[in-house]
């Protein structure tokens, strides 16, 4: 199929004739727009435009920078909605809106909201923003401090806001919310803090919760309804409850700081569960069910249908909140509806996403906690050697590190027609001290020591292409740096990503040659998105400002406060040479 | 569940000490000797007219105890102060403490403020948690590490 320069009135054509009852799918048919985190109900962030294309990608150039005024890690990305760019900043968590009509791209106006500045101190990870959904006229997000907003599209002023998570029991809400025709899905971050973690549905119209689901905890918490959950392997009733030693379900995290997808066919919603709280696991004997899981529900009322555990017992912070890809493609010839996942494990999962089976799990970066997933219990094969727990002391060397074979802040992409995945990786390994962690609620809830060094190679990081269906890598280009971006897919057979140290790249979708690259002026740890502009040309978009993790460990590209001076991370000493914080969203163009 | 043991035994231990520190230091309010509101304020303020305000810092009773500091490193860890400020206090999501710098003060009433009362930003106040003897403990061991000579300047080069 061609795609030569799709003009955006040939686009609303197209829409109008597949009639309204196409609405949901019309999300995804405007394809010079981006209207959602992950471009599409399944998470693809494949945009069809082709101008760019693996000729051309080289004359790359930037047309267009804005700085956000905020510094703090710039995750998530910016949205295209009628010839209107809307970006989120990290906290203080501001909207603009920039008119793309008219030359050098004002705005229409700022939402600037009230966001309480303690969560800041509740945030574990920096002050990061996952992203925004445009819907019906609404752009719907969440502010930091655990209020979801809805704002006017046309006005910039503030519809609702609802309070859907609590500061004082840790929990704060940096992740982008799905949002569907009637309903607003939202999670919050604390495994850090030892949360009752939850996902909630919202009323699109009025931000009213409609249910909360815990992702812990007995059937009746956790929306198990008679008859409906129907787990791929075995799990009896009150499975959330019965895999903890005795209380400590409680406080047992499961949060949800990634992205959720969702099959409108199937009508079932996919999210991933961060790791179960503390950090030492002898405080908490058991699977630890559904942390470090993928979980499906009904966004309706939230009911569970299915839900798969990755890292049962997570003893290493595998926090599971990376996308879950939906795709549809062949595996051995025959056609699956599919759920791809590269896990912080490690492990990259194939599963069928109408059953939660596993179809396919194999390393696509350093792991050696487990040599392999047996297929028929959906179990990993652990080490023992590599079992953390107080008890056991410092164990050393265990790949991947505590931020995984891939950040689950680094959404992958997938195209249809290389029928390839793409995804940011990290090359990094740790040891790991576990300490007895008390419970004081508002206040960590960790207890363990985690020092990383360099994988097997020597380089951080890494940029991969990766065959589902056979569990492959096809090529892989090094990066010196852990790569924390995420990925675009174009149709012109271009992928994009950033890096820590701040280079914007495209690549040969096919081959992993890279065509272009640009320092943007601050490390890459958002997610790059393509947009047809008013005249027709093809752009690409990426926010510049290294944070999230990295504000952590690399303290010391800290530069705004005299009274918060670090020495460099032992195993990064050098990356403060490269870049500092920042905040500038960029647009390149041909 | 022996760790959860050693929690409290290490707690025990620590209340022990400051039961024991109680019945020798007063509060803070019963130490000033007249009804001076108490001062709490930051080490940079420009006092105008370079006139200070009156009031009342209270000393820190377990000043230079390097048992109270070791005591102080321990309650760091129980109470997850790591969590947020880094082992040793050397940064993470929340400031670096361990590098001389301080954006509220660094004297031991105004660290002790910091954590009673909490601080902007996120800080929580633990005074609730931990009564004035915890924070002094915690204080004691705060003012017991010592930054690297040349925090300021990082160089990749040689000379």
């Amino acid at each position: 199929m061609r795609h030569i320069g799709l003009r955006p009135s040939l686009v609303v054509v197209a829409t109008l004739l597949m009639g309204s009852s196409a609405l949901a799918s019309a999300q995804q048919s405007r394809e010079g727009d981006w209207s959602m985190p992950g471009k599409d109900y399944g998470s693809t962030r494949f945009s069809a435009l082709s101008q760019i294309n693996s000729r051309n990608a080289g004359g790359l150039h930037p047309v267009w920078s804005f700085s956000t005024g905020v510094l703090g890690g710039h995750e998530g990305q910016p949205l295209v909605v009628d010839n209107t760019m809307y970006v989120v900043t990290p906290w203080p968590n501001v909207l603009y809106a920039f008119d793309l009509k008219q030359e050098g791209y004002p705005l229409r106006w700022k939402y600037r909201p009230p966001v309480s500045p303690n969560a800041l101190g509740i945030a574990c990870c920096d002050s990061v923003n996952r992203g925004a959904s445009f819907v019906e006229g609404r752009i719907v997000y969440n502010l930091l401090d655990g209020h979801t907003v809805a704002i006017d599209a046309a006005t910039g002023r503030q519809l609702w806001s609802t309070q859907v998570a609590d500061l004082a029991a840790g929990e704060t809400t940096p992740m982008a919310p799905l949002v569907t025709k009637d309903r607003v899905i939202v999670g919050a971050s604390g495994g850090e803090f030892g949360i009752y973690g939850w996902i909630k549905g919202l009323d699109l119209k009025s931000g009213q919760v409609l249910w909360t689901a815990r992702n812990v905890g007995p059937d009746a918490d956790m929306l198990v309804r008679p008859g409906t959950f129907r787990p791929p392997y075995e799990s009896g009733p009150d499975s959330g409850q019965h895999s903890w030693a005795g209380d400590s379900w409680k406080t047992g995290g499961g949060p949800v700081w990634g992205s959720v997808s969702y099959d409108p066919q199937l009508d079932l919603i996919y999210y991933g569960t961060g790791n179960p709280a503390p950090y030492n696991s002898e405080q908490r004997a058991g699977d630890n069910k559904w942390t470090s899981s993928v979980l499906a529900r009904r966004p309706g009322d939230g009911s569970l249908v299915w839900a798969y555990q990755f890292t049962p017992h997570d003893s290493w912070d595998f926090d599971a909140t990376g996308t879950m890809l939906l795709a549809d493609i062949a595996i051995g010839g025959k056609p699956v509806k599919a759920l791809v996942h590269f896990d912080k494990n490690g492990f990259a999962y194939t599963l069928d996403r109408a059953t939660g089976r596993v179809l396919v799990a194999a390393p696509f970066a350093n792991a050696n906690w487990a040599s392999s997933v047996d297929l028929n219990t959906g179990r990993p094969v652990v080490d023992a050697s590599k079992q953390t727990g107080a008890s056991k002391g410092n164990v050393k060397g265990i790949c991947p590190s505590l931020e995984g074979g891939v950040s689950p802040a680094s959404p992958p992409a997938y195209s249809p027609r290389t029928h390839l995945f793409y995804t940011s990786i990290n090359n990094m390994c740790m040891d790991y001290a576990a300490s007895p962690a008390a419970y004081v609620k508002g206040t960590p809830f960790i207890g363990a020591n985690t020092p990383y060094t360099a994988g097997a190679g020597g380089q951080m990081g890494g940029f991969i292409a990766w065959d589902a269906s056979t569990g492959r890598k096809v090529w892989e280009i090094k990066e010196p740096y852990p790569t924390w971006s995420g990925t675009l897919a174009t149709a012109g057979d271009v992928v994009f990503y950033g890096t820590l140290d701040g280079w914007f790249k495209s690549v040969d979708a096919r081959t992993g040659t890279i065509l272009s690259k640009f320092k943007v002026g601050s490390g890459v740890v958002g997610n790059p998105i393509s947009f047809l502009g008013p005249e027709g040309k093809q752009y690409v978009a990426v926010y510049a400002g290294i944070g999230g993790d990295w504000f952590l460990l690399s303290g010391d590209v800290r530069s705004d406060d005299p009274a918060d001076v670090r020495p460099p991370a032992d195993f990064l000493k050098d990356i403060a040479r490269h870049t500092s914080q920042g905040g500038i969203v960029w647009i390149f163009g041909l | 569940m022996k760790h959860i043991h050693n929690i409290r035994a290490v707690l025990l231990s620590l209340g022990v000490l400051l039961l024991g520190a109680c019945s020798r230091a007063p509060a803070p309010a019963a130490q000033s000797q007249d009804s001076s509101p108490p001062a709490i304020r930051y080490e940079a303020h420009i006092a105008a007219g370079g006139q200070q305000p009156q009031g009342a810092l209270p000393a820190n009773p377990m000043a230079a105890d390097a048992a109270k500091a070791q005591a102080g490193g321990q309650l760091f860890t129980a109470m997850n102060c790591d969590g947020c400020h880094g082992g040793g206090g050397s940064g993470w999501v929340g400031p670096s403490l361990a590098d001389g710098r301080w954006r509220y003060g660094g004297s031991d009433p105004e660290i002790f403020d910091s954590i009673y009362y909490g601080r902007p930003k996120g800080m929580p106040a633990f005074g609730g948690r931990l009564g004035t003897d915890g924070v002094w403990t915690l204080v004691t061991y705060l003012k017991s590490l010592s930054p690297k000579e040349d925090v300021a300047t990082e160089s990749w080069v040689t000379h």
